[in-house]
């Protein structure tokens, strides 16, 4: 599964919620992850993800796509980071 | 799926927040930019530039189970760093070994994989064949070095075979690249003397640490094997199972590259009496190689589409079970 992740903490959970992010998928810009994760792991994910978050006041959005063929992704401007797995 | 990284600049790994941070060094030495690998997304590292690294990194990578395999200036695969077996089993490590010990039994698998690879290598040609290059008599040698495998009876006989089948097999490689400007001679190696060697050597490099890297996700050991002599130097039980993947993963990317000319005589520095390949030319191999590694095909007894990375585990599993006596084992052939 494809998966493009966004949030929207309050600034004292942002730090907590960028280094878990970074452990399951690609950061590409701020409070924006994309990559192919397995049903297991981003349910782990999000599991952890919830006990970071304060559902009052914070969000985490999903957007799935069964493989990457099926997105199309479009840049304007600079790409903060490239996600080729050759460094 | 996890993902294989490559990493070609010199840098520095550490493990930053649970997770690898990579900082590029630029030409200067000085910090680059930096990136953060998922943890959780990463298969294993191939090293080819230089990397700075610290034991705090390996114990990071061992927990989560990645190897990183390294490769020197020249091309050379030189060594891994593997991760803690996590699939350990008694019972299969000893029937490995006893079929290793026992002439008979490891003569019956010697012969198998070199079947396997024949069989593969000669749809090679054939595929060849019927694009109209002239290698007729070729395949015709080959198939009378098959025909003998049967009647031999060591493996050191078997060994010999293999080695005039490759032999043979090689003769036809200028004639399958239809670019000029890459003349093949014989097979050189440490180091490669032309352009096609030092693909040949490039590309099994790649096939051997694939084939690594599949073994250490199931229950084998890597360092007993039956057809290569094993223990010393390398994991050889990965050049077991190389034979078999060799023509379709490693020579197949090369009649690729080249004759659709993503790789040209640019791509290559000639230096100390041998022919190398440039950063440039590792890059696009590389691209290509793990293109072709998740690449399905459509598996006729499982049913479903299937990449030749898991191909190679699946023979893993054909071998465990030839191993514990519960199917004979039937090397890979290409069926199409």
């Amino acid at each position: 599964m494809y998966i493009i992740l966004v949030y929207d903490v309050k600034q004292q959970r942002v730090g907590r919620m960028l280094k878990l992010c970074r452990r399951y998928l690609h950061w590409i810009q701020n409070s924006v992850f994309e990559g192919e994760i397995s049903e297991v792991k981003l349910a782990e994910l999000l599991s952890k993800a919830r006990a970071l978050l304060d559902e009052e006041e914070d969000s985490v959005i999903l957007f799935k796509s069964r493989t990457q063929q099926w997105l199309e992704k479009q840049v304007l401007g600079r790409e903060r980071s490239r996600l080729d797995n050759i460094l | 799926m996890k993902k294989t990284f490559y990493l070609f600049n010199p840098g520095r790994m550490s493990r930053q927040d649970n997770t690898l941070k990579y900082t590029a060094y630029d030409e200067d030495g000085a910090d680059g930019q930096t990136r953060f690998l998922p943890i959780e997304d990463v298969a294993d590292l191939y090293v080819f530039g230089s990397l700075d690294a610290n034991s705090a990194l390996y114990n990071f990578l061992g927990k989560h189970g990645v190897s990183v395999h390294f490769f020197d200036y020249y091309e050379h695969y030189t060594g891994s760093f593997m991760a803690k077996e996590y699939l350990l089993a008694g019972k299969l490590q000893v029937a490995q070994t006893g079929h290793y010990t026992s002439p008979k039994k490891r003569l019956v698998l010697a012969r198998k994989l070199v079947e396997g690879a024949a069989f593969n290598l000669l749809k090679n040609l054939r595929y060849y064949q019927s694009r109209g290059r002239q290698v007729g008599e070729e395949i015709a040698q080959i198939e009378l070095y098959v025909a003998v495998l049967p009647h031999a009876t060591s493996v050191a006989e078997i060994m010999g075979y293999e080695g005039n089948i490759r032999q043979t097999y090689y003769r036809c490689y200028e004639q399958l690249v239809s670019v000029p400007g890459f003349g093949f001679g014989t097979r050189s190696t440490q180091p490669p003397q032309n352009e096609l060697n030092a693909l040949l050597s490039f590309g099994n490099m790649l096939c051997y640490a694939a084939c690594l890297s599949q073994i250490y996700h199931t229950q084998l050991n890597p360092t007993i094997s039956f057809l290569h002599e094993p223990g010393t130097r390398r994991f050889s039980l990965a050049l077991d199972l190389a034979e078999i993947f060799k023509p379709l993963l490693v020579d197949r990317t090369i009649f690729r590259l080249l004759n659709k000319k993503e790789i040209q005589p640019r791509d290559f520095v000639r230096e100390l009496d041998g022919c190398l390949l440039k950063e440039t030319g590792r890059k696009t191999f590389v691209r290509v190689f793990e293109e072709r590694l998740k690449e399905t095909i459509q598996h006729r007894r499982l049913n479903r589409a299937v990449s030749y990375q898991h191909l190679i585990k699946l023979e893993c599993y054909k071998l465990t079970k030839h191993l514990l006596s519960i199917e004979e084992f039937q090397p890979f052939k290409a069926w199409w």
